[in-house]
């Protein structure tokens, strides 16, 4: 009997010894630690990071709790710890429309102090600041690194097929004739996970319309069978049916795509700047193997937009150790150094205009070039416009990919279920 | 002695019973509150809206989507497998050689994780170089070929094949254990009274399998009810939702478009099918039971 009861106890106490650690361990964290969670894995930069912290970790003394996850899987992680509570004091986060969302959820807590002891409004580019940093009139964000989405193709096969760079729409047709006959796909597309897709939504639409309209569109205030939306999804059709695309684009990722342009199977794709990253690892060489056009000019009156997502980070609105977490975002965006090895790592453009731009390869130099003298930069489209109706028009992409013919009740039914969750 | 014997049961079920209602119970619980919720996942509060997520539901077009394909899983996670499986036994039972080989064959893919199983079989289904299409090409039969996973008339057909050849090394052994459960003497008694291999099947053997057949019919429609894992890994519920099984449908609500109280209406709605299913399983088990008794 006795020793019955010393095994009950045992047993409790092996329960509450389970708890007990964790239960230390956090309580201490606050002190030296900051908790970050982000989706810079494997290709996109994990090796860089990892360093990158250990910089900063070395210069103030503050620990880095590190938990990446895959960019897809991201999405689900970050909204599971924000469900149970446990959001980590720092994570990284899509400027625009998921942000947006983000703070008006109230899970994050403004920055502006920081803005002012730091003086970020001095190294980051005035149009970032207004774009992707502000939220209703705050500041939430830190940008750590941004992408330019363009025409990237192979050099070699372009130049074999007699292609010069496309500037307006009937210059693409022409090289995608030019190339066809060459018996190159001339674009290849990626769309099994729907948004490489939206690039080619996103410039017919910026390009035709303009930023002004296709702001309204993201925002709920226009409707998509609007003639403008029609007259995109109409030249985006042509394309298609004239055999453009490479086959099967639903079956194949990015990379899928990125793979048939290297291999020179097809000519070019509508990606962003990571691609660079991707074909950099890949031993290609930037300038001579790949090199990318801007999207065509369609109509000479519309303002030239830019597309492209900015990776940024924020801190939860509970964070343990907010003034650590001020500090870590200080220095990843400040530290020229750990900046240019992100940018060189990731494929991706610094915020930092101190970063200097010689660092970059002669694409990446370029593609800021093109940023810098865009009249307007534009988030690509599950940035740009809230979450739910993201999801609606990236399957609506897909589907037109599969079978365009019958766009105007796609895009009937596309307006019905965005009006339905979509916040005015 | 009595009190000790209390102590050890306390002791011994305060774990599993902690662990059960901390992590399937409270849970369970919650999400039958959120699904009268408009909860976002990261706001900190949200209003009551009734049922009004399941009004929704019943117009939902995905919805309806989704629970026809999740109904076509069922009714061919009850027939593929299990008939794969039964026809499997059959054959290894009857002595064939190298059958225990054959079996260790059969039975691997039940190990190997919905993740493995999917990959292998996206390569299957790749439109260029994919096995299937190359087969198809192989047997002089080009037409045939298609990009499998990518065009809606075939995605939720290919990953349930997929599914099934997991799920038939499965249904096999229990089949097979069915099997050595059949008394020599009742198939030698058939035998003697002229009864041939194909009357004995149907009069002897189906007969006694039936508590295999209620096992492994639970099992297929339960595991289809799951289905989510393989899905995700080969389609993700696309091209454009033409694959979403509930599961799918009520991960993608609820994560990626942020809808946390309609994703949790939606596994309400999969519990009471679940437990619709169950219900009949146990009952079934239970009638069988007293017969045997």
């Amino acid at each position: 009997m006795h020793s019955a009861r010393t095994l009950g106890a045992s047993l409790a106490a092996l329960t509450l010894g389970l708890i007990a650690p964790g239960v230390r361990s956090s309580a201490l964290a606050a002190d030296n630690e900051v908790t970050i969670s982000h989706y810079f894995t494997g290709d996109l930069g994990r090796d860089a990071i990892t360093k990158i912290f250990g910089t900063f970790e070395q210069g103030s003394g503050v620990k880095v709790v590190d938990t990446p996850t895959g960019h897809e899987d991201f999405k689900a992680a970050i909204l599971v710890m924000a469900a149970g509570r446990n959001l980590p004091d720092v994570f990284s986060y899509w400027a625009g429309a998921r942000t947006a969302f983000v703070v008006d959820s109230g899970a994050l807590q403004p920055i502006d102090d920081l803005y002012q002891s730091a003086k970020l409004d001095a190294i980051i580019p005035a149009s970032i600041v207004k774009g992707a940093t502000l939220y209703g009139g705050k500041h939430y964000l830190v940008p750590f690194g941004y992408h330019y989405a363009g025409l990237f193709y192979n050099k070699k096969v372009l130049a074999k097929a007699g292609v010069t760079e496309p500037r307006t729409w009937a210059d693409l047709l022409a090289a995608c004739k030019k190339l066809k006959a060459a018996g190159v796909a001339p674009i290849a597309l990626g769309s099994k996970n729907r948004w490489p897709a939206q690039f080619w939504f996103d410039y017919l639409l910026l390009r035709t319309a303009g930023p002004d309209y296709r702001a309204k569109l993201m925002a709920g205030q226009a409707s998509y069978t609007d003639p403008q939306v029609q007259k995109a999804m109409k030249m985006w059709k042509e394309l298609v049916d004239a055999g453009y695309f490479a086959k099967n684009p639903n079956a194949d990722d990015w990379t899928d795509a990125a793979d048939k342009v290297m291999k020179g199977e097809a000519g070019m794709t509508l990606m962003g700047t990571w691609i660079t990253g991707y074909w950099d690892g890949l031993k290609q060489k930037p300038g001579e193997d790949y090199d990318f056009y801007e999207f065509p000019v369609i109509d000479a009156k519309v303002p030239k937009a830019a597309v492209g997502p900015v990776d940024g980070l924020v801190i939860s609105a509970n964070a343990k150790n907010p003034d650590g977490a001020r500090k870590l975002l200080a220095f990843l965006v400040q530290d020229t150094a750990s900046q240019a090895a992100w940018a060189k790592a990731q494929g991706a453009l610094s915020p930092n205009i101190k970063v200097d731009p010689s660092g970059y390869s002669p694409v990446m130099r370029r593609a800021l070039e093109v940023v810098s003298n865009a009249k307007a930069f534009a988030f690509n489209y599950d940035l740009a416009t809230t979450p739910p109706a993201a999801e609606v028009g990236l399957s609506m992409f897909a589907e037109f990919m599969n079978d365009p013919s019958g766009y105007p009740a796609l895009l009937k039914r596309t307006q019905e279920q965005v009006a339905a969750v979509i916040k005015k | 002695m009595g009190r000790s014997l209390g102590w050890w049961r306390v002791a011994l079920l305060a774990l599993p019973l902690g662990v059960y209602g901390a992590f399937v119970v409270w849970p369970l619980l919650s999400s039958f509150a959120y699904s009268a919720t408009n909860w976002n996942g990261f706001r900190l509060s949200f209003d009551l809206v009734g049922f009004d997520n399941f009004r929704a539901l019943a117009k939902d077009p995905l919805f309806a989507g989704a629970m026809r394909n999740t109904l076509i899983w069922t009714v061919a996670a009850i027939l593929v497998p299990n008939g794969l499986g039964f026809l499997l036994a059959l054959g290894l039972e009857r002595g064939v050689k190298g059958a225990s080989f054959l079996k260790s064959v059969f039975y691997m893919p039940v190990c190997l994780s919905a993740v493995v199983v999917g990959q292998i079989w996206i390569w299957i289904y790749r439109p260029d170089w994919g096995a299937l299409n190359g087969l198809l090409a192989a047997v002089g039969f080009p037409q045939g070929e298609r990009a499998w996973l990518a065009e809606p008339g075939s995605a939720l057909f290919a990953i349930i094949a997929a599914w099934s050849w997991q799920q038939a090394g499965l249904s096999m052994v229990i089949y097979l254990s069915g099997l050595t459960n059949v008394p020599h003497e009742l198939l030698e008694a058939a035998a003697l009274d002229g009864a041939g291999y194909w009357r004995r099947l149907r009069h002897v053997i189906l007969p006694m399998l039936k508590p295999a057949t209620i096992v492994v019919v639970a099992l297929s429609v339960i595991n289809s009810l799951k289905g989510f894992d393989i899905v995700y890994i080969m389609t993700g519920g696309g091209p454009f939702h033409a694959s979403d099984t509930l599961a799918v449908l009520m991960y993608d609500e609820s994560f990626k478009r942020y809808r946390m109280g309609y994703g949790a209406a939606i596994s309400v709605v999969l519990f009471l099918i679940t437990l619709a299913v169950i219900t009949v399983y146990f009952r079934q088990l239970r009638k069988l039971e007293e017969l045997t008794a």
